[in-house]
């Protein structure tokens, strides 16, 4: 018996162990090699002499004026891309779940933005909303609502309001296909419980349905946060931070600091703070799922 | 058995002895990156005619040439400093020097080619000036350039304005430029497609103002003086008049803007000459020296070195530098429009018949950016800075206060 659970265990260990190099070779350790680097003063022309600078990179990232600008903005874009997705989607699944048929055409036709490449995307919102673009054109020459094209990309929330958009548009049809399968999963006896007791369409979705899916808007959102700090592409291809870094998010900021201005040490730091407040945010998300549960079971 | 072990041992020997001849007569390879467009006529010269050449006469060389997009060449470079994949020669900004020549990897030339002297007796002496720091030079100079007005000729004649002469005067034709079209399409006097050292620095120097001392030490009192913040002011005013535009976000692209009339006027460099006629072949413009403010009438200086880095096949490297700085390969680059910097190749019919003779006149009075290492945080800062004036978040004045404060820090670093 001893000697087959032995063997069992060397088997495990033996089925782990390449798994587990790759994982450690190439995510724990660049991990904490990153970890060091924040503490450096990184040095491009020598990969050896990278002197320990102690918590200065995190200084200054704490007291340089671009970073608060494009930390507000990603939470920003979080805060509305992610209920405005979430609510979407939910909807546009809630619908889909009732209709019989041709529910597979509206599934896809839901589901195309997620699967359109990010830069097409980009660059046909930049299209539209270019000052001289197809928005401005409708507005003033078939509308004639205003006689001045107006400047949506060129201020800050302008800039990053485009870019919201793109972000909802393209988010919808993840989070419609998600919910699809949580909405399929709720017991349909419960809602002829609810008929019996005679609750109306809205209580049956506020009573029934949510409670059911919460597991589901949980992952949802923890994703989609996740997701609404890493946006990148559209940033970069709709107004590249302009003017001046005001639309810049924190990892299109910390692709400039690295890439542009060879600053390494200071976009490792930038990188844990983000890593650190993402943490935060899905320990934050969990606790209050967790308290609405306790409250709504007692 | 024994057979085995000996047809096996033949084998490795055979291997071996094709591994030796053909480590004999490979020739060594050089990387080159450029930021000649993938489509230019420029990259076509040095593929087709430059390279092939260079390979015939130097046998035991491989040139391999590799395209990049400009801003994209310069990261790409600080990047592979740290992950030691450099090539061994590029095609550099001259704005880029500084900053690749602190990080250690520039070969100094004249300390390490015994026959620098006589190359670099065959160049510009205003060009050589942009290659070396401190005291010591880093690279070869490829080609220069500057930027003059272009205006379009029809939409000057249509508003009745003549060509700026004075500063004074520019400020009033771009103003009088302004307004709608036949078609009820804005229009703008002046196109600036970004707020950075390259766009600014012919208003500041030309309104007599300055962002650093002559020694690049110390920038207040310049970059916030009475005459740089009139330059920004000037600027400002006239972009929220609606007179000026070009670098936002939303804004029509450069090129396009002055081809369909929509943009009156601009300062460019030699290289839209070819653009336009590519492009806009039916546009009627002219081209004029940048008007003269207070400080007199001064273009910044652009243009290339070819620098070697420390990673580089020193001798093969050597000999391609002074091939494409020779007589032969500046002559030939002329003819797409690159202003050479070979004594000789200037004195050519080629340079003399060129449309961008007006450039080298601009050249004679045009200044360099600062030759700093931090240059291109400075550039940063500096169209954060104006961004925020133009913006109406803060005055000309305080902005450039601010600025100063700033640009001292990165110059002590």
């Amino acid at each position: 018996m001893e000697t087959k659970s032995r063997v069992n265990r060397i088997q495990m260990a033996a089925l782990l162990i390449p798994g587990l190099i790759i994982f450690s070779v190439f995510t724990v350790y660049p991990i904490l090699r990153l970890f060091w680097v924040s503490f450096c003063d990184w040095k491009l022309d020598s990969m050896i002499t990278q002197p320990f600078i102690g918590l200065t990179n995190y200084r200054n990232v704490f007291s340089d004026d671009t970073f608060w600008i494009v930390f507000v903005n990603s939470i920003v874009y979080t805060l509305i891309t992610v209920p405005g997705q979430m609510m979407l989607g939910l909807f546009t699944a809630v619908l889909l779940n009732g209709i019989k048929r041709f529910s597979v055409t509206y599934r896809v036709i839901n589901y195309l933005p997620v699967v359109t490449s990010w830069v097409i995307a980009s660059l046909v919102f930049r299209y539209v909303f270019n000052t001289e673009g197809l928005l401005n054109y409708v507005l003033t020459k078939v509308l004639h609502l205003t006689g001045q094209n107006v400047r949506w990309l060129d201020s800050r929330w302008g800039g990053l309001s485009v870019a919201m958009m793109l972000g909802i548009w393209k988010g919808v049809g993840w989070n419609m296909v998600v919910f699809l399968a949580a909405l399929q999963q709720v017991p349909q006896d419960l809602y002829e419980a609810a008929d019996i007791d005679g609750g109306g369409a809205w209580k049956k979705f506020i009573h029934v349905t949510l409670p059911s899916i919460k597991g589901t808007i949980l992952f949802a959102m923890v994703m989609l946060t996740i997701g609404g700090f890493n946006v990148f592409t559209s940033i970069k291809m709709i107004t590249g931070g302009k003017p001046a870094h005001q639309t810049d998010t924190l990892l299109t900021w910390m692709y400039y600091k690295a890439f542009s201005t060879g600053k390494f040490g200071y976009s490792a730091a930038l990188s844990f703070v983000m890593a650190f407040s993402l943490g935060l945010m899905a320990i934050l998300q969990f606790k209050a799922m967790k308290n609405r549960e306790m409250g709504g079971g007692a | 058995m024994n057979k085995r072990i000996a047809a096996v041992l033949m084998a490795a020997v055979l291997c071996l002895g094709v591994g030796i001849v053909q480590a004999e007569s490979s020739p060594v390879t050089i990387n080159f990156w450029h930021h000649y467009s993938a489509q230019s006529a420029e990259n076509e010269t040095l593929v087709n005619i430059l390279i092939p050449k260079f390979e015939k006469e130097n046998p035991d060389v491989k040139v391999n040439a590799v395209s990049h997009e400009w801003a994209e060449l310069h990261d790409k470079v600080l990047v592979s400093v740290s992950s030691q994949s450099l090539p061994d020669v590029a095609r550099c900004d001259i704005a880029w020097l500084p900053e690749f020549q602190k990080m250690g990897v520039l070969v100094a030339l004249d300390e390490e080619m015994p026959d620098f002297k006589e190359v670099s007796s065959t160049l510009l002496d205003s060009a050589m000036s942009t290659t070396i720091i401190n005291g010591n030079h880093y690279a070869l100079p490829l080609n220069t350039n500057s930027k003059i007005l272009f205006y379009n000729t029809s939409m000057l004649e249509k508003a009745e304005v003549d060509v700026p002469v004075t500063m004074d005067q520019w400020v009033d034709a771009v103003r009088k430029l302004s307004g709608t079209n036949e078609n009820g399409q804005q229009t703008w006097g002046w196109n600036e497609p970004a707020l950075s050292g390259w766009n600014l620095c012919p208003f500041i120097w030309s309104f007599g103002g300055s962002l650093t001392n002559t020694e690049q030490t110390v920038a207040t009192g310049y970059v916030n003086s009475e005459e740089t913040v009139k330059a920004i002011d000037t600027f400002a005013v006239l972009y929220r008049e609606g007179a000026l535009t070009g670098f936002n976000s939303g804004d029509i692209p450069m090129t396009d803007g002055f081809g369909t009339g929509r943009y009156a006027m601009m300062l460019e460099g030699p290289w839209k000459t070819a653009e336009l006629t590519g492009a806009y072949p039916d546009v009627a413009y002219g081209t004029a020296p940048f008007p003269a403010g207070d400080g007199g009438s001064i273009s910044v200086l652009g243009g290339e070195d070819i620098a070697m880095f420390n990673v580089a096949n020193k001798d093969a490297a050597w000999r391609f530098m002074k091939f494409m700085t020779g007589e032969f390969a500046e002559t030939e680059m002329a003819k797409c429009g690159q202003i050479p910097v070979n004594k000789a190749a200037l004195q050519s019919d080629t340079v003399k018949d060129a449309p961008y003779a007006p450039f080298i006149e601009a050249i004679q009075t045009a200044k360099a950016r600062p030759t700093v290492a931090a240059w291109s945080e400075m550039d940063n800062e500096l169209n954060v800075a104006v961004t925020a004036v133009v913006n109406g978040d803060k005055t000309a004045q305080e902005a450039m206060d601010e600025l100063a404060a700033r640009f001292d820090a990165l110059l002590k670093q």
